[in-house]
Parts: structure tokens; C-alpha cells; sequence
């Protein structure tokens, strides 16, 4: 009687096993519909590439891909208008289902729909491709030196934003169903789901626990400050020398901006051919000099420490404050691509104590 | 904003006529393929084909549909390009982008407008708008600079605007050339000539438009002066490229001057950082 219960709350819950033979069914099946990323491992790397066939290099689980989610959404360069036509170019895309994604990619795409979706104008380019699309999300199974989500308040798991979640369990995952579309497709193909045991439950909340505290670890170890603890860094720092002292080494190069699943700016460049019109977007970054520059030659943040307040400003005093949410997911994808290593948790520790 | 599909993508505009309005500045008569409706205040973006995109405020009436005017000063590459169209090229055009003036709550009240250099493009926009409803503002004031009497755009039509009976009308150039005889107006900076009006300041609406030295030393005499920070209108132009709030370069504190601006009253951004440079 008592599994039972169990059994029907796990049902209830949205929870289904599956195996990884089957979870490979399952994509070779979306194929058909969908353009199918899986991450893959190379030399310690993690990536998304397009699902061709069941092979050892895709990993579920492990930790976030080396590239963010938004590059599937809001291409890195890509055209968005053509000799004075109303329609969108490129309109014969396909939809995408990503899998292995992880609970701070999710985040950051939290970020990325405000902006693109919410924010009175729709984007008709990142609308189409995110409406059709389809999020397989996975639980971390490890944590990298990097990580400090748990101080932006997420988990090494994906709890909302997720259409089915995977949680690796032994030889296979539980599948938590996250949205309807997720519910008709486990419907689908229910001969690839089972039930839920009560074991692989266990199991799912052992290994969450286990990452937790390695995240847990790398926060304490790097002093990160947790985000209960931001409100209020920038206005109380804005004139400190912290700006400066930390922007010493910065070389501009932009790719703090780049690897940031949250940093949403662009530019719009025409290319330079007079007999016909042709506009690309392509992503920009707020660290380089003339960013904000106006024509005239008027420049609001004409000094490099500047633009390195600005970029702190925008994601933890400009969003907190009209999208009520930190653009910062703790995936530390900028820790490590900083070449003049200037290190966001350092930074974040130096501005909540006022240093 | 015209075409909701695309709001990237610019409508087929064919220049009408190019007027050559100073030795740095000039106005192109366009006639966009669809009508685009504005509001005084409210910008557009100019594509040049192979040139690229820049924002601009409308200078002409609001109510002329079909025809627009734009003003534009030579400054940067795109405005190089734009200075050397000719009767007959085509433009593209996105918009209207943004908040112009809320003329609707300035019904009944005094306003006081100033401008400077360029400034007095967008704000010949306004005046027209506040000349069509003239019976709905109690008194108008329009102090106009340039820096000196060869820049001063649109002169000949404002010599005109001094003969109203709706209008209190004073110019003054920061520097009187040498050669000229016919200057009979003020000499010195925008705000030698914001003395002696007579208005209810706690209630009256102060607009600027300028460079961004000239709207803060405005700004400081509306406030001297008394008017109230959220009845001072400022056109804050900044890096205005996407118009829609989402490529990020126009910030403002909390808000993008694209979507939430251009025109923002005082009491919204002086206690934001970076808003004069």
C-alpha cells in the first residue's frame, strides 16, 4: 500500500524513468521534428553538437557546456533585414531541442526572454526560434572550481524552465516532466518512459546532495558572497576604487561579454554595399570604447573602469531593478576566460565588503 | 513602430528635396512608401544603404503625414553619407521610437522652450505642434542659441515665429561674427536670455533640447528659476541604435532613452550617473 502512494505521488509529480538506450530512441525520434543538440566531451571540454547517433562522447550529465545557451537563440552574427522587405530572413529555420542543458543556462535565458520577449517589443528572430523550441534539461553530476550558482540562488538543477529534466540514475534518468509540451511528448512515446522507482528517487536526491555541497565547497574556498547580499554593491561602490583597481589588467577584448549567458547587447551593422540594403546583429560588448559613444563624440563611459562599473551596474543594479532578477547565473564561464584574470566572485566579495 | 514583423527592418523612403541650412547642417524632405505617424519629440531611425543607420527627431510638423523632415547635423560617417544624397535617392526609415512630449498635459499651462545649436531641429517640431492647438497654452515662451548667427538654423522662418502674438520670442548667438551687420539680437550663452520671464514657474512646463553642455546649464536655471523637476522636459539623446530596448548601448540608470526616452522629465534621471556626458 505504502509503495503505492509513493508510486502515484512520483506519477503525480511528472516523474518517469528512462533508460539511456531508450533516451537515445527518444532523439533519434525528435529528429524528425526537431535540429537535436546534445553536449558532447572532448579533452575535458564539454559542447553542444548536433545529435547524430548514439556515441560515448555525449555526456547528461557532468557540468554547464563550455558555450552558453543564448547562442542558439540570438545568433553571434546573423541578418535581420534585407532591402526594405517586412518579412524575417532566414524563416525557414527549424525547431531546436537542446539537451543536457543545465539549471544556470536556464537562468540566463530567464534573462535573455525578458529582454527579447517581455520588454515591449518582441524580438521576432529570438521569438521564433525560442517559442518552437524544446529544453531537455539535466541535473549537474559534478561541480567544476568555477561554479557558485548556489550564491545566485539557484541549485546544480534545473527546478523551472525545463519542458523534461534528466537526472542521472544508474543506467539511465529520471524524467520530470516540466511543461504540457513535455507532458504530450513523454504521452508520445510512453513506451520509452517507465514509472519512477522509489530507488532512483533516493538516488536522484543523494547525487543532487553530493553536488550541492562540492558547490558549496568552491564557494566557501573563494569567499563568494551569497546574493541576499547584493543590494545596494553598486550605488553604495560607485564611486570606490574598486573600478579602477580591477580594470587595471582589462584588455577589452570582450569575451567576458561573449561567454555570459546573461549579456544580451548587439549592434546592428549594414554592410557596406550602396546597391543594396543588408542588416546584420551581431553580438556586441559594453567593455569596449566606443560602445556608448554617440557621433558627436560625446562618450558617457569614455574610461575603461567605467565601462567595467557598467557592466557590473547593468547586471546587478539595472536588472535586479526592472526585471527583478541578478543577470548573473554563477556558471563562472568568465572566470576563466578573462585573460587578465579579473574575476567576478572576487569582484562581488570586494563590493559587499565595501574593500 | 510600422512594421511589427520586423521591427529591424527600415521602410523604403525616397528624398524628396535637400536644404542646405548651414555650412555643417542640413534638412532632407523625405516621403517614406508607408505613412509613419509621430509624435513631436519621438525619433526615427535614417538607414543610408552601405552607410549604415543613425537616429534622428523628426523637425517638421506631426501634422503632415506623408511628408517628414529631418535635420541633421554632419558629425559622423553615417551623417557624411547623408549630407551627400540628392533629390531623388533612396532611405530607409524605422519608427516612430520612443516618448516625445505628453502635449495633451500641457493644456492650460505656460511653457517655456530653449534650445541650442541643432537642438532646434527637434524643438521646430514641437513649436509647430504647439502652434496647431495655440489656444490651448496660456503663454509660450521659445529661447533659441546658436553659437553664432551663421549656425543659427532655421533663421528666416523664426524672424517670422517673432511677429506672433502667441509667442514671446529671444535669440541670442554666444559670439556675433565679425561681419555681421544684421545681428541685432542678444550676444552671450542660452541662459543670459532666460532672465526677466514672466510666468507661474511652480506650474509651468520648461522643454530643452541642445547640446549636452547647454541643456545642464539649463537645466540648473530652470531650476533656479523654480519650475518643478517633473515639469522639466529633457531630450536625451544618446547611442540610440536598436530603438526598442534591446541592444543595450542608449542606457540610461534604469532605463534605455530609446524606449523609455528620448524625452524624460528631471525628476526620472537626476539622480542617475553619466546622464550630461
Amino acid at each position: 500500500m505504502k509503495h503505492q502512494k509513493i508510486q502515484t505521488d512520483l506519477n503525480k509529480r511528472g516523474l518517469h524513468y528512462i533508460s539511456r538506450n531508450s533516451l537515445f530512441k527518444l532523439l533519434e525520434a525528435l529528429k524528425t521534428d526537431y535540429e537535436v543538440f546534445v553536449p558532447v566531451k572532448k579533452n575535458e571540454r564539454r559542447f553542444y553538437k548536433k545529435y547524430i547517433q548514439p556515441s560515448d562522447d555525449i555526456v547528461i550529465g557532468e557540468v554547464r557546456p563550455f558555450e552558453p545557451l543564448k547562442l542558439f537563440f540570438s545568433r553571434a552574427r546573423e541578418i535581420v533585414a534585407k532591402d526594405f522587405a517586412p518579412d524575417i530572413p532566414h524563416a525557414q529555420d527549424r525547431p531546436l531541442a537542446i539537451v543536457g542543458v543545465k539549471a544556470c543556462d536556464l537562468k540566463g535565458m530567464k534573462v535573455q526572454d525578458h529582454v527579447f520577449l517581455d520588454h515591449d517589443y518582441r524580438d521576432p528572430f529570438y521569438a521564433k526560434n525560442r517559442e518552437q523550441n524544446l529544453i531537455i534539461s539535466s541535473d549537474c553530476t559534478i561541480a567544476i572550481e568555477t561554479c557558485f550558482c548556489l550564491s545566485l540562488g539557484l541549485k546544480p538543477y534545473a527546478e523551472e524552465g525545463f519542458d523534461i529534466n534528466l537526472s542521472e540514475v544508474d543506467d539511465g534518468f529520471i524524467a520530470e516532466i516540466g511543461s504540457q509540451k513535455g507532458e504530450m511528448l513523454a504521452k508520445k512515446y510512453s513506451h520509452l518512459f517507465q514509472n519512477a522507482a522509489e530507488h532512483h528517487q533516493e538516488k536522484r536526491e543523494l547525487i543532487r546532495k553530493g553536488v550541492v555541497k562540492e558547490v558549496e565547497n568552491s564557494i566557501k574556498k573563494n569567499e563568494v558572497p551569497s546574493q541576499d547580499l547584493f543590494k545596494g554593491i553598486i550605488e553604495r561602490n560607485f564611486e570606490s576604487d574598486i573600478w579602477a583597481d580591477e580594470a587595471k589588467t582589462c584588455v577589452e577584448c570582450g569575451a567576458c561579454n561573449v561567454i555570459c549567458p546573461t549579456c544580451h547587447c548587439f549592434l546592428l551593422y549594414d554592410q557596406k554595399d550602396e546597391k543594396k540594403m543588408e542588416r546584420l546583429r551581431i553580438w556586441d560588448s559594453c567593455m569596449i570604447k566606443d560602445f556608448a559613444r554617440v557621433a558627436g563624440g560625446a562618450n558617457p563611459r569614455g574610461k575603461l573602469w567605467m565601462r567595467l562599473r557598467n557592466r557590473f551596474e547593468k547586471k546587478f543594479d539595472f536588472f535586479p531593478k526592472t526585471a527583478d532578477i541578478y543577470a548573473c547565473t554563477g556558471c563562472g564561464r568568465c572566470i576563466p576566460a578573462c585573460p587578465a584574470k579579473i574575476d567576478i566572485r572576487k569582484v562581488l566579495k570586494r563590493l559587499v565588503n565595501n574593500e | 513602430m510600422n512594421k511589427p514583423n520586423n521591427p529591424y527592418s527600415p521602410i523604403e523612403t525616397e528624398v524628396l528635396d535637400v536644404i542646405t541650412e548651414t555650412s555643417n547642417i542640413k534638412t532632407l524632405r523625405l516621403k517614406p512608401r508607408e505613412q509613419i505617424t509621430f509624435a513631436s519629440g519621438q525619433f526615427i531611425e535614417l538607414t543610408v544603404p552601405g552607410a549604415g543607420e543613425a537616429p534622428f527627431t523628426p523637425s517638421s510638423n506631426p501634422l503632415v503625414k506623408d511628408i517628414m523632415e529631418v535635420t541633421i547635423m554632419k558629425v559622423g560617417k553615417v551623417t557624411e553619407k547623408i549630407h551627400s544624397l540628392k533629390k531623388g535617392d533612396v532611405v530607409g526609415l524605422r519608427g516612430p521610437l520612443g516618448k516625445g512630449y505628453p502635449i495633451d498635459t500641457f493644456k492650460g499651462r505656460e511653457i517655456l522652450v530653449v534650445g541650442g545649436g541643432c537642438g532646434l531641429a527637434p524643438l521646430r517640431s514641437l513649436m509647430y505642434e504647439l502652434f496647431n492647438r495655440s489656444g490651448d497654452f496660456k503663454k509660450v515662451f521659445y529661447r533659441g542659441g546658436c553659437k553664432t548667427s551663421k549656425d543659427f538654423l532655421y533663421r528666416k522662418e523664426i524672424e517670422r515665429w517673432s511677429k506672433r502674438k502667441d509667442l514671446n520670442l529671444r535669440l541670442t548667438v554666444d559670439k556675433k561674427d565679425e561681419d555681421d551687420t544684421d545681428w541685432k539680437e542678444n550676444v552671450g550663452v542660452v541662459t543670459t536670455i532666460m532672465d526677466g520671464i514672466d510666468m507661474d514657474f511652480k506650474r509651468g512646463i520648461a522643454v530643452c533640447c541642445g547640446p549636452p553642455i547647454a541643456m545642464k546649464y539649463a537645466t540648473m536655471k530652470f531650476l533656479d528659476m523654480g519650475f518643478r523637476d517633473e515639469n522639466i522636459y529633457l531630450s536625451m539623446e544618446k547611442n540610440m541604435s536598436c530603438g526598442i530596448g534591446k541592444c543595450g548601448h542608449c542606457r540610461i540608470g534604469t532605463y534605455y532613452a530609446c524606449k523609455d526616452g528620448p524625452v524624460f522629465t528631471y525628476d526620472k534621471i537626476k539622480n542617475f550617473h553619466e546622464i550630461w556626458d
